[in-house]
C-alpha cells in the first residue's frame, strides 16, 4: 500500500496487560498462527513473493509479522501495514499449505486492527468512505451511478474522451480501465423487481435463492441475466430476495470489519428462508462462506446463524454440476482457455465443475492455461490500491494465456475486468467471458435454431 | 508493495551496500527484517543487520568484499527452508539472499546437464525439462520451494536418493564467491576425477561456511521408461521395518522406500493432502521401483511377496499417475502437516544401519515416553535416514527444552546404533553439539582447519556446523532465551 504519512493518523493506544500490541477489538486469532510451522511450502504459491522475492511479502512472512505484533516485538504501524495490505487475498497459500493455515483470515483480522489504529484520512478516507459506505451497500444508488455511466457511454462523452487524448492524461491503470469499461444495461434486480420468484421454465425441480451482487448487478447485468436464464431453464425457481445487499468482501478486505458484519447480518436475514444460496461471482460467494469468521470475537450470538448460512452457499457452476443440467445442443465453435478465479479455486475448491460445463458445450475446444490458478491481480480493488504490484501480477498472468485461443472463460467479474485490461494492455484480442454466459449463449442458439426448423 | 520511500538511514554500511545492489534491493527496517530472523528451524532466532538481494555474481562478490573489508558478519540464504538453522543470522549478519538470481541459464540435453543460478527452485528444473523426457533427480520434500543453491549447501537428499544418490552425486561444477570476495570456478565441465583436491566435494554440504555458490552445473537424467508404486499397511512397526530390510536384501534397489508411523499418519490425514490411510495401522511403506520396463513387474511381485510374508494388512499398487501423485503429495507435505496436530515440531535427522531400524524405533518410542512428548516418524527407510518429529508447544514453559533434549537423545540412539547425526538436513546450529557424538576433538579440528583456509576472518556464517569450546556457554544461554 502506498500510503503517504500525512494520510495516516495515529490514535492513542489503549492500555492492555499482555505483551500484545493488538489493542483493538476483534483481534487476530492466535490459533491460526499457532498452526504455522514456518516450513516455507507456501512461498512459491504466492504471487507477491514471486515478484519481490522478499519474505515479508510471502505468506510465511506475513504470518510471522502478524504473530510478532501479538508477541509485542512489533507495533501496528505503517511498516507493518505495507506487507499486510500488499497481500492479494488470493488464497493460493491456503491451497499450498500442508498445515491448513488460514493465512487469508489472519490478514483480514490484521487489517481490521490497522484500520482501527490508523483510520484513513484525507482524500483516501473520503474516497474509501464514499465507495464502501455510501455506494456499494445501496443498490438504488449503485443503479443511479450505473445510469450515470450509461449516460456517459451513450452521450458521446465516452467517445470524446477516447478521441481527445484525455485518456493519455489519466494515470495508466485508470486509462486502461476506462477502455474496458462495460456497457451498462438493466440490472436483474430491477428487471425482476415485481416478482418474488422467477419461475422455472417447465417443471420445478428445485428452489434456489440468488445473490445478485452489488456492482455485479449493475456493471455485469448480462451475466446475472444469463444466470437466471440458465437456472430457470434447468428447473429451478429462482428467488431474488429484496433485502439482500453487498456481500461485504471489499469492506472486509479493506479492514472495515464493522461494516462487514453489518452487511453480513443483513444478508443472513435476507436469505433466512432459502435452502440454497447461489452466487455467480466467486469473490462474493467466497465471502458469504466466510461470514462465521466475522463473528468469532464480536457479536458471537450471530456465529451459529452465520455458520448455517455459510453452509447453504454454493457457486453457480458447482450447483449446476451437482444438481444436473441439460447439455446444450447447438454448437459454439470456439477455442478457449479457462482461468481459475482465486476465490473459486483456492477459496471454494471449485476447479473441475466449470471446466466440465464448458466441455459439455458442443464445439468448444479447451486449451490448457499453464498456472491457471495463479492470481490475475484483480483481487477486489487491489488494482486501484496497489497498481504497481497488480501490474506485475497481471503481466505474468497474460504470459500464460495461450496464443491460439479466442476466449478466456472464468467465474468472477473482478477477474473479468482485470483480464480485459490485460487483453487491452498487451495488445491481445481474446474475448473475456463468464462460464455461465457461454452456457446461456449455447442455449439461446439452440432455441433460435429450433425456432427456425 | 515495494518500498517507495527513499533510503532513510544514517548507517554508512547500509548506504554502501545499497549503492552496490540498488536502493530497492536492500531491507533494513525492523518490520522487514523480522521475517528473516529464522528459517525452517524456529527454536532459535536472531535479527539480521540487513538483507540484500544481488542479481548477479559480481554484485555478490562486491557485497562479500565490502563485508569482509569492514568486519561485517554475513551469510547466504536461499528459500529459508533449512531445518537446522543454517540461515539464521546468529551474529546479526548481513543476509545475502540469492532468490533474485533464479534463472535457468542453459540446458544441454546431449551432455545431460543444465546450468542454473543458485536461487532457482529445485522442482522448476524438472518441470522445465520434463516435456523433453528429462528430470533432476535429487528431490527433497521441500522441492516445491527450496533453492538448488541451498541444496548444494546442505547436500540435500530426498525420497528418490536411495537409488540415485544425494545432491553431491549430481553436481558437475560450481561458481563460488569466496569469503573474501573472489570469484572462483570449480569442477571442469563435469570431467570425472579431475586431478587435484576434490573441491566440489568439499563445497557441497559445507552448509554455507566456505563460500557463496553463484552458479551451478547439474547432471540431469532421462526419465525412467517405467515406474510402479506400492503402498503397504502394517499392524506392527517391526514387521514394516523387517520388510524394508528384506526388500533390499532381495537385491532390489527401489527408487524410493519410505515409511510413516501411526502419529505421522494421523498428521498427514488431517492435513491438506489426505489419501484415506486407515488411522489404526501402525506403519505404512511407500515403495517405488523404476527403470526399463522389462523386469519391473517381477520386482513388484517380489515386493508384494515380502510384504505378505511380513504380515502386511493390505497392500496395493498405484493404478495411474494420478494415484501415485496423490500418495507422494501426502508424503512430501508430511512435515508441514504436523502443524495440524501440534503447534510446533522439531525434526531430527539421524542415519542408522538399516538392520537396526526396529531397535532404534523402539528406543525412540521410549524417549517419547520419558519426555512426555509425542514423536512421529516419517523417513527414508531405504537408506536408514530417520526423521523423528518431536511434537511440542513452545508456549508451554519448559517444553522447548524438553523437545531439544528428546531430539538429542534420538541422535544419541542413532550414533549408538553405529549411525550418524545427520542424513540430509545438516548440522547448522541445531546439531553442532551433537557433532561430538560422532567426531573426536581432533577430527573436528581437522575440519575447522579447512574452514580457516577458505574463511580466514570467520565472518561467513559463523557459529554453525561445529561446536567450539568457547561457544558452549553461549549455546546454553540461547537455550534459556528460547524458553
Ligand atoms: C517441509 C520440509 C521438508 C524438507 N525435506 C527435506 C528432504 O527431504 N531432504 C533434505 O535434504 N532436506 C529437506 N528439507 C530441508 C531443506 O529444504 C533443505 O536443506 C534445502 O536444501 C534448503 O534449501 P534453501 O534454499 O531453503 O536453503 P536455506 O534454508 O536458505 O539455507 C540453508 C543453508 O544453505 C546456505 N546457503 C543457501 N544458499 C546458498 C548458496 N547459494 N551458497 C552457499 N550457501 C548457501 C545457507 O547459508 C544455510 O546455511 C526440508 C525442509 C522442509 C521445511
Ligand atoms: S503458512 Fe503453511 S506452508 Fe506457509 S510456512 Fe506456515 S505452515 Fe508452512
Ligand atoms: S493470499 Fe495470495 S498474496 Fe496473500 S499471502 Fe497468500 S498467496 Fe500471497
Amino acid at each position: 500500500m502506498s500510503m503517504k504519512e500525512k494520510d495516516v493518523v495515529q490514535e492513542p493506544p489503549c492500555t492492555s496487560e499482555s505483551l500484545s500490541n493488538y489493542l483493538w477489538k476483534d483481534k487476530p486469532d492466535e490459533d491460526k498462527w499457532a498452526d504455522c510451522v514456518h516450513c516455507g511450502m507456501c512461498l512459491e504459491a504466492c504471487p507477491t513473493y514471486e515478484l519481490t522475492g522478499q519474505e515479508q511479502h510471502s505468506p510465511r512472512g506475513r504470518v510471522h509479522l502478524i504473530k510478532s505484533v501479538a508477541d509485542g516485538k512489533l507495533e501496528v504501524n505503517e511498516q507493518f501495514m505495507d506487507p499486510v495490505f500488499a497481500c492479494l487475498d488470493c488464497k493460493a497459500c491456503t491451497t499450498a499449505c500442508p498445515a491448513d493455515v488460514d493465512v487469508g483470515g489472519l490478514i483480514e483480522e490484521a487489517r481490521g486492527q490497522i484500520r482501527q489504529a490508523m483510520p484513513l484520512t484525507g482524500w483516501r478516507g473520503a474516497v474509501s468512505k464514499f465507495f464502501l459506505h455510501r455506494l456499494f451497500p445501496h443498490p438504488g444508488r449503485l443503479q443511479s451511478a450505473g445510469n450515470l455511466l450509461k449516460l456517459y457511454q451513450k452521450s458521446g462523452i465516452q467517445t470524446a474522451v477516447r478521441k481527445t487524448g484525455l485518456l493519455k492524461m489519466m494515470p495508466e491503470h485508470l486509462a486502461t480501465m476506462e477502455t474496458v469499461m462495460l456497457e451498462v444495461k438493466q440490472s436483474v434486480r430491477k428487471k425482476y423487481h415485481k416478482e418474488e420468484v422467477v419461475k422455472a421454465k417447465g417443471e420445478t425441480k428445485n428452489e434456489v435463492a440468488f445473490l445478485t451482487g452489488c456492482v455485479m448487478d449493475v456493471m455485469f447485468s448480462d451475466i446475472n441475466d444469463s444466470t437466471v436464464n440458465v437456472l430457470t431453464r434447468n428447473g429451478n425457481d429462482v428467488a431474488i430476495p429484496k433485502k439482500q445487499t453487498c456481500c461485504g468482501a471489499l469492506h472486509v478486505h479493506a479492514g472495515d470489519r464493522d461494516m462487514g458484519r453489518k452487511l453480513a447480518k443483513q444478508n443472513i436475514e435476507a436469505f433466512e428462508d432459502a435452502d440454497t444460496v447461489v452466487a455467480n461471482a466467486a469473490g462474493c460467494g467466497c465471502m458469504l462462506t466466510e461470514y462465521p469468521e466475522l463473528f468469532r470475537e464480536e457479536e458471537i450470538e450471530w456465529r451459529e446463524r452465520a455458520e448455517k448460512f455459510a453452509d447453504k452457499v454454493v457457486d453457480v457452476s458447482k450447483y449446476l454440476h451437482d444438481s444436473g443440467y441439460e447439455k446444450p445442443k447447438a454448437e459454439i465453435n470456439t477455442k478457449l482457455t479457462y482461468h481459475d478465479a482465486c476465490h473459486l479455486a483456492h477459496g471454494q475448491g471449485v476447479r473441475q465443475e466449470p471446466r466440465d460445463i464448458l466441455l459439455d458445450i458442443p464445439g468448444v475446444e479447451m486449451v490448457q492455461m499453464p498456472n491457471a490458478d495463479r492470481c490475475c491481480g484483480s483481487a477486489g480493488i487491489y488494482n486501484i490500491t496497489n497498481p504497481e504490484m497488480a501490474d506485475g501480477v497481471l503481466e505474468s498472468k497474460m504470459e500464460n494465456v495461450p496464443e491460439e485461443v479466442e476466449m478466456i472463460s472464468m467465474g468472477n467479474p473482478g477477474c473479468m475486468l482485470q483480464m480485459a485490461m490485460g487483453v487491452e494492455k498487451y495488445g491481445r484480442n481474446e474475448k473475456v467471458v463468464h462460464t455461465i454466459q457461454l452456457l446461456d449463449w449455447a442455449y439461446q442458439k439452440e432455441d433460435k435454431q429450433r425456432g427456425q426448423t | 508493495m515495494l518500498r517507495k520511500k527513499g533510503l532513510k538511514t544514517h548507517d554508512k554500511h547500509i548506504k554502501k551496500l545499497a549503492a552496490i545492489v540498488g536502493p530497492k534491493e536492500i531491507l533494513f527496517h525492523k518490520e522487514e527484517l523480522i521475517s528473516y530472523e529464522s528459517d525452517g528451524f524456529t527454536i532459535h532466532s536472531h535479527m539480521p543487520k540487513a538483507v540484500v538481494f544481488p542479481t548477479n555474481t559480481e554484485e555478490v562478490a562486491e557485497v562479500v568484499k565490502y563485508c569482509s573489508d569492514n568486519d561485517l558478519p554475513f551469510l547466504a540464504r536461499g528459500a529459508g527452508t533449512g531445518l537446522s538453522g543454517g540461515a539464521i543470522p546468529l551474529n546479526g549478519e548481513v543476509i545475502i539472499s540469492l532468490v533474485k538470481m533464479k534463472r535457468l541459464l542453459s540446458v544441454d540435453l546431449e551432455n545431460r546437464r543444465a546450468v542454473v543460478e543458485p536461487g532457482y527452485v529445485n522442482l522448476k528444473l524438472t518441470n522445465s525439462i520434463s516435456d523433453k523426457g528429462y528430470y533432476y533427480a535429487p528431490d527433497p520434500s521441500s522441492q516445491y520451494c527450496c533453492t538448488i543453491g541451498g541444496n548444494v549447501a546442505e547436500n540435500a537428499g530426498g525420497a528418490h536418493c536411495l537409488k540415485y544418490g544425494v545432491t553431491t552425486n549430481h553436481i558437475l561444477g560450481l561458481e563460488v564467491v569466496t569469503p573474501t570476495g573472489k570469484i572462483m570456478e570449480i569442477g571442469h565441465d563435469g570431467i570425472p576425477d579431475a586431478p587435484g583436491y576434490d573441491l566440489l566435494g568439499i563445497l557441497t554440504g559445507s552448509e554455507g561456511t566456505l563460500g557463496i555458490v553463484t552458479k551451478i552445473t547439474v547432471r540431469i537424467l532421462k526419465n525412467p521408461e517405467e515406474k510402479q508404486t506400492v503402498l503397504a499397511y502394517f499392524d506392527d512397526v517391526a514387521d514394516g521395518s523387517q520388510a524394508v530390510s528384506d526388500i533390499v536384501s532381495a537385491g532390489i534397489v527401489p527408487a524410493a522406500l519410505e515409511m510413516m508411523d501411526k502419529i505421522a499418519i494421523e498428521g498427514v490425514e488431517s492435513a491438506a493432502f489426505p489419501v484415506g490411510h486407515p488411522k489404526d495401522i501402525e506403519a505404512l511403506l511407500l515403495i517405488e521401483v523404476d527403470g526399463i520396463s522389462a523386469g519391473i513387474n517381477e520386482q513388484i511381485n517380489e515386493i508384494l511377496d515380502v510384504c505378505k510374508k511380513r504380515n502386511v494388512r493390505s497392500v496395493k499398487v498405484a493404478q495411474d499417475d494420478e494415484e501415485r501423485a496423490k500418495w507422494w503429495a501426502n508424503r512430501k507435505t508430511g512435515f508441514g502437516a504436523m502443524g495440524t496436530i501440534s503447534p510446533d515440531y522439531l525434526v531430527q535427522d539421524g542415519v542408522i544401519p538399516r538392520s537396526t531400524l526396529p531397535e532404534v524405533l523402539k528406543r525412540i518410542g521410549e524417549i517419547s515416553k520419558e519426555s512426555g512428548l509425542r514423536i512421529a516418524n516419517i523417513f527414508h527407510a531405504g537408506d536408514g535416514n530417520l526423521h523423528p518429529l518431536i511434537l511440542f508447544d513452545s508456549r508451554i514453559p519448559g517444553q522447548t527444552d524438553k523437545a531439544l533434549e528428546a531430539g538429542s537423545a534420538c541422535l544419541q540412539a542413532c550414533a549408538d546404533a553405529g549411525g550418524s547425526i545427520t542424513g540430509e538436513h545438516g548440522v547448522g546450529i541445531e546439531k553442532r553439539e551433537e557433532m561430538r557424538f560422532v567426531f573426536s576433538d581432533k577430527e573436528i579440528e581437522a575440519q575447522t582447519d579447512i574452514r580457516e583456509v577458505f574463511n580466514p576472518h570467520y565472518l561467513l556464517n559463523a557459529g554453525k556446523l561445529f561446536p567450539s569450546p568457547g561457544r558452549c556457554a553461549e549455546v546454553k544461554k540461547e537455550l534459556k532465551a528460547a524458553e
